[in-house]
C-alpha cells in the first residue's frame, strides 16, 4: 500500500516538475507555439499573462495531459478544449469560486444567457493580467453599454483599490530589506481577493458598504508598516551617528598622522 | 602611570616585551615616502576581523539545514536583538572585502611590489584572494534562499565543462546529483571552520613574507633606484624610515575608520546594495528565478563562460588567466619598477581594468 | 599640558584625548548591539500559569512540565489531591525522577531523597523542593 502511495507521490512530483519549472517545456506548447494562426496565438499571449508567471500552463485550465504527444488532447485525459460562450464563468470559475460566486447573481451573470459580458470579455484570455482598476474603461464598457454607471463603479472602487497598491508596495519594499512581511502580505492578498470578489457583482451600494470594512483592516495593516518604518528611522538615526563617529575618528587619526609627519621632516 | 609601569615591568621581566617593541614596533622602519595604499594590509585584517566576530554571534542562531536555514535567517533579521545588523555587517562586509582585496592587489601591481624577490609574498597573497573568493561562494549559499539555491547551482554545474571527470566534480562538489542538504552541510563546514583556518594561516604566512624580506619602497621620486635583486637573502631596510608604531600605525586606523563608516554606510542608507529580490524567497529547487546572477565578483567569470563557444574553452581560459596572474613575479621579472618605465605592462595593466569592469557590466545586463 | 613642549606635541596631545573620547562612543556602540544579541530572550521563558489537562495526572504518577522556564513536576497524590513543585533538586540543580513504588523523589546526581511533598528524606539536598500552587478548575489544573 505505502509502496502505491510513494510511487503516486513520485509520479505526481515527476509530473508537476516540469510543468512548474520549466513551464514552457509541456506537449502543449511544443506543438502549439510553431502552429500559424489561432492555433499558435495563445502561446505567444499566454508567456507574458499573469497565469504563466505563476507556472499556469495550458493543462491547468484546457486539461489534457501535459507529457504525452498522443494523448495531450485525448478527453480521456480530461481534455477540455475551448469552452462555450456562456461556459467560460464555470471555466474559470473552478479556481476564481469566490469571483464566480459573486459574479452570477450581479447584472453581468444574470444576463450571461442573452450574452452579458463574462469573464475574458473584459479580462481577456489567454494574455490575462493582474486585474486592476484600468479594466474599467470608457472604450471597452461602452462597447455593451453606457459609462456613467461603470465610471460611478469605478469611482467607489478607486480609494479602496489605491491604498491597497501603495500597501503592496509598501510590503515589497520592507520585504527586500529582509523583514518578514509574509503574514502581512497574505492578509493583504486575501483582502484583496475579498475586494475584488465583491466587484463582480457590479452593485455600487454593495461595493461602498463593504469599503468600509476593508479600509479599516487597511488600517491596521497601514499601522504594523508604520511600527516598521519607525524601526527603520531609528535604525538609520543611530547608525548615522556611529557613521559620524568613525568618519570623525578617522579625520582625528589623520590629523595625529599630521603630528608626526611634521616630526619626521624635523 | 605609576600602576601602568609596574605592569609593563611586571610583563618586560618576564617576556622582554620592550625589546620587541623597540625592535618590531618602534624600530620597524616603512619606506619614508610610503602613502596611503600601504594601509590596505592593515584594512583587510580588520575586515577579516569583524567577519570572524559577527560569523561567530551569527552562528548562535543559524541552524545549517535545508528545512531551517531560511526561517533562521528569518529570525535572526527579525526577531534577535541586532541580529540584522550582524547579519548585515557580515554580508555587506564581504563585499567590502572584495573591493578592498581588489584595490589592494592592483596597488600592488602598480607599484610592481612583487618585484625584488617578494614572489611568496605575492603568491601567498593570490592564494588568499582565492580563498576569500571560496569563503564568498560557500557563505552565499547558507541562508538557502532562491538566490543561494541558484546560484550554487550555476556555479558548479560549471564544472561539468571539464572532460571526462566534469560530470563525477561536478556531483562531488555538490555531495549528490543536485545542490541539497549534503552541499549545505559541506559548504557550512568550509565556510566556518575549514576555510577560515586555512585563511588564517596563510595570512601569518603572507605577513612573515612581507615583514621578512622587508617593506618595499614605493618607486616613484628622483630618489628612486631601479636595484638588480641580489643572487643572497638580503633585508631591506629603510634607514631614517618611519616607525610603523606609533607613526603610522594613525593612518592605518585612520583609513580604517573610513572603510568601516563606508561598511555602514551601505548598510543604512543603501542595505539592498547586494541583495536582489532573490535573496529574500526561501530556495525552491522546482523553481528557477528569473535573471539569476552571480555576485557583482564573480560576473565576469560567469560572462567568459557565456562568450565563448563551448564552456571548456571559457573554463580554459579563465585557469589560465590565473594562473598568469599567480605567476606574474616570475614572468614579469625585470628590476624596473616606475609605472611610466613599463609601458607594456601599464598598458595590460589599464586594459585589463577596463577589461574586467566591461565585462562585469556586459555579464549584469546580459 | 607642558606649555614649553613643541608644538606637534602639544596638538598630538590634545588629538589623542579627543581620540580616546570617540573610541570610548565607537566601543559602547560595538559592545551594546553585542550585549543585547546575547542577552537571554526574555520573552517566551514560560508564562507564570500553566494550565494542564487534568487526564494527563494520573493518580499515582507523575507530570514533568515547563514553568517560568524550569523544570516542575506536578502529583495526584491521592485521587483528586494534586501536588505541584519544582523538580529541581536543592542540592546542585539536577532534575528529580519519580519513583513510583517507593511513591517519593530520588535525585540522580547525588542520591538525594524528597517526600511526596518535596520534604527532603535523606541525602545532601540543604531545603525541600519549592512547591508551587495547584487549583483545580473544571478539566483543567491551573498550575502557579
Amino acid at each position: 500500500m505505502s509502496c502505491v502511495v510513494f510511487r503516486s507521490v513520485v509520479l505526481v512530483i515527476l509530473l508537476w516538475c516540469p510543468v512548474v519549472a520549466f513551464a514552457a517545456d509541456t506537449v502543449c506548447v511544443e506543438c502549439h507555439s510553431g502552429q500559424p494562426g489561432a492555433l499558435g496565438e495563445p502561446v505567444a499571449a499566454w508567456r507574458s499573462s499573469v497565469h504563466a508567471a505563476k507556472g499556469i500552463s495550458c493543462h491547468d485550465c484546457h486539461g489534457g495531459d501535459p507529457t504525452n504527444f498522443a494523448l495531450a488532447m485525448s478527453p480521456e485525459r480530461g481534455f477540455i478544449g475551448a469552452p462555450e460562450y456562456d461556459a467560460v464563468p464555470a471555466f474559470c470559475g473552478r479556481c476564481h469560486v469566490g469571483v464566480l460566486d459573486a459574479y452570477l447573481p450581479g447584472m453581468h451573470g444574470q444576463a450571461l444567457d442573452a450574452g452579458g459580458a463574462q469573464c475574458v470579455i473584459c479580462h481577456g484570455s489567454h494574455s490575462v493580467q493582474k486585474a486592476g482598476l484600468e479594466l474599467i474603461n470608457e472604450n471597452d464598457c461602452s462597447r455593451c453599454h453606457d459609462y456613467d454607471r461603470a465610471l460611478e463603479i469605478k469611482e467607489s472602487l478607486t480609494g479602496v483599490d489605491t491604498r491597497i497598491k501603495a500597501m503592496d508596495h509598501d510590503l515589497e519594499r520592507l520585504h527586500r530589506l529582509g523583514f518578514a512581511t509574509d503574514s502581512l502580505a497574505s492578509g493583504l492578498f486575501n483582502l484583496r481577493n475579498q475586494f475584488h470578489r465583491i466587484f463582480h457583482g457590479v452593485d455600487v451600494e454593495r461595493v461602498r458598504q463593504e469599503s468600509g470594512g476593508v479600509q479599516t483592516e487597511l488600517d491596521q495593516l497601514a499601522s504594523a508598516v508604520e511600527v516598521i518604518d519607525d524601526t527603520l528611522a531609528q535604525r538609520k538615526l543611530w547608525g548615522s551617528i556611529v557613521i559620524a563617529l568613525f568618519v570623525l575618528a578617522g579625520v582625528v587619526l589623520v590629523l595625529v598622522r599630521k603630528t608626526y609627519e611634521e616630526e619626521e621632516q624635523g | 602611570m605609576q600602576p601602568v609601569k609596574w605592569l609593563v615591568d611586571f610583563i618586560d621581566v618576564r617576556l622582554g616585551v620592550r625589546e620587541i617593541y623597540a625592535s618590531e614596533l618602534k624600530g620597524y622602519l616603512l619606506p619614508p615616502k610610503v602613502n596611503v595604499w600601504y594601509t590596505l594590509g592593515a584594512v583587510l585584517i580588520a575586515l577579516f576581523k569583524l567577519q570572524i566576530i559577527t560569523g561567530i554571534l551569527l552562528l548562535m542562531f543559524y541552524v545549517p539545514d535545508a528545512e531551517k536555514a531560511f526561517a533562521s535567517i528569518q529570525y535572526i533579521m527579525n526577531e534577535v536583538p541586532y541580529g540584522w545588523l550582524f547579519r548585515m555587517l557580515h554580508a555587506v562586509g564581504a563585499n567590502v572585502i572584495v573591493i578592498a582585496l581588489l584595490l589592494h592587489m592592483l596597488s600592488v601591481l602598480f607599484m610592481a611590489g612583487y618585484k625584488g624577490r617578494r614572489e611568496f609574498t605575492w603568491l601567498s597573497g593570490f592564494i588568499i584572494f582565492n580563498l576569500t573568493m571560496g569563503l564568498c561562494l560557500t557563505g552565499y549559499l547558507l541562508p538557502w534562499s532562491q538566490l543561494s539555491f541558484w546560484a550554487t547551482t550555476v556555479a558548479t554545474d560549471a564544472a561539468g565543462a571539464i572532460p571526462v571527470a566534469g560530470e563525477f566534480l561536478v556531483e562531488f562538489l555538490r555531495g549528490g546529483a543536485t545542490v541539497g542538504n549534503q552541499t549545505l552541510g559541506r559548504f557550512f563546514a568550509l565556510h566556518v571552520v575549514g576555510m577560515p583556518l586555512l585563511l588564517l594561516g596563510l595570512i601569518a604566512v603572507h605577513l612573515f613574507c612581507v615583514k621578512r624580506r622587508g617593506v618595499s619602497s614605493p618607486p616613484f621620486g628622483k630618489e628612486y633606484r631601479a636595484s638588480e635583486p641580489q643572487p643572497f637573502f638580503e633585508y631591506e631596510k629603510h634607514q631614517g624610515g618611519i616607525p610603523f608604531f606609533p607613526n603610522y600605525v594613525v593612518k592605518d586606523a585612520a583609513v580604517i575608520c573610513f572603510f568601516i563608516a563606508f561598511l555602514l554606510a551601505i548598510i543604512f542608507y543603501a542595505p539592498g546594495m547586494f541583495f536582489p529580490e532573490s535573496a529574500f524567497q526561501p530556495a525552491d529547487p522546482f523553481l528557477t528565478p528569473p535573471h539569476i546572477k552571480p555576485e557583482w565578483y564573480f560576473l565576469w567569470a560567469y560572462q567568459t563562460l557565456k562568450i565563448f563557444p563551448s564552456e571548456i574553452i571559457g573554463l580554459g581560459v579563465q585557469g589560465l588567466f590565473m594562473t598568469f596572474l599567480a605567476l606574474l613575479p616570475f614572468i614579469d621579472c625585470g628590476p624596473e619598477r616606475r609605472p611610466a618605465q613599463r609601458p607594456l605592462f601599464m598598458t595590460c595593466y589599464v586594459l585589463g581594468i577596463l577589461g574586467f569592469v566591461a565585462i562585469s557590466i556586459w555579464g549584469h545586463y546580459s | 599640558m607642558d606649555p614649553n613642549a613643541p608644538l606637534p606635541l602639544q596638538r598630538r596631545k590634545f588629538l589623542m584625548t579627543l581620540l580616546a573620547g570617540l573610541g570610548a562612543l565607537i566601543g559602547a556602540a560595538s559592545a551594546w548591539p553585542v550585549f543585547r544579541f546575547l542577552s537571554p530572550a526574555t520573552a517566551g521563558s514560560g508564562s507564570d500559569q500553566v494550565l494542564i489537562p487534568r487526564g494527563d495526572v494520573a493518580s499515582g504518577k507523575a507530570h514533568f512540565f515547563q514553568h517560568r522556564g524550569k523544570p516542575a513536576v506536578l502529583l495526584q497524590v491521592a485521587p483528586g489531591q494534586f501536588v505541584a513543585m519544582s523538580a529541581v533538586c536543592t542540592h546542585l540543580g539536577c532534575v528529580v525522577a519519580w519513583q513510583e513504588t517507593a511513591g517519593e523523589f530520588l535525585c540522580p546526581c547525588h542520591g538525594g531523597r524528597f517526600s511526596a511533598e518535596g520534604q527532603v528524606l535523606s541525602g545532601p539536598p540543604p531545603k525541600p523542593l519549592e512547591s508551587i500552587a495547584v487549583e483545580l478548575d473544571g478539566d483543567q489544573l491551573r498550575v502557579g
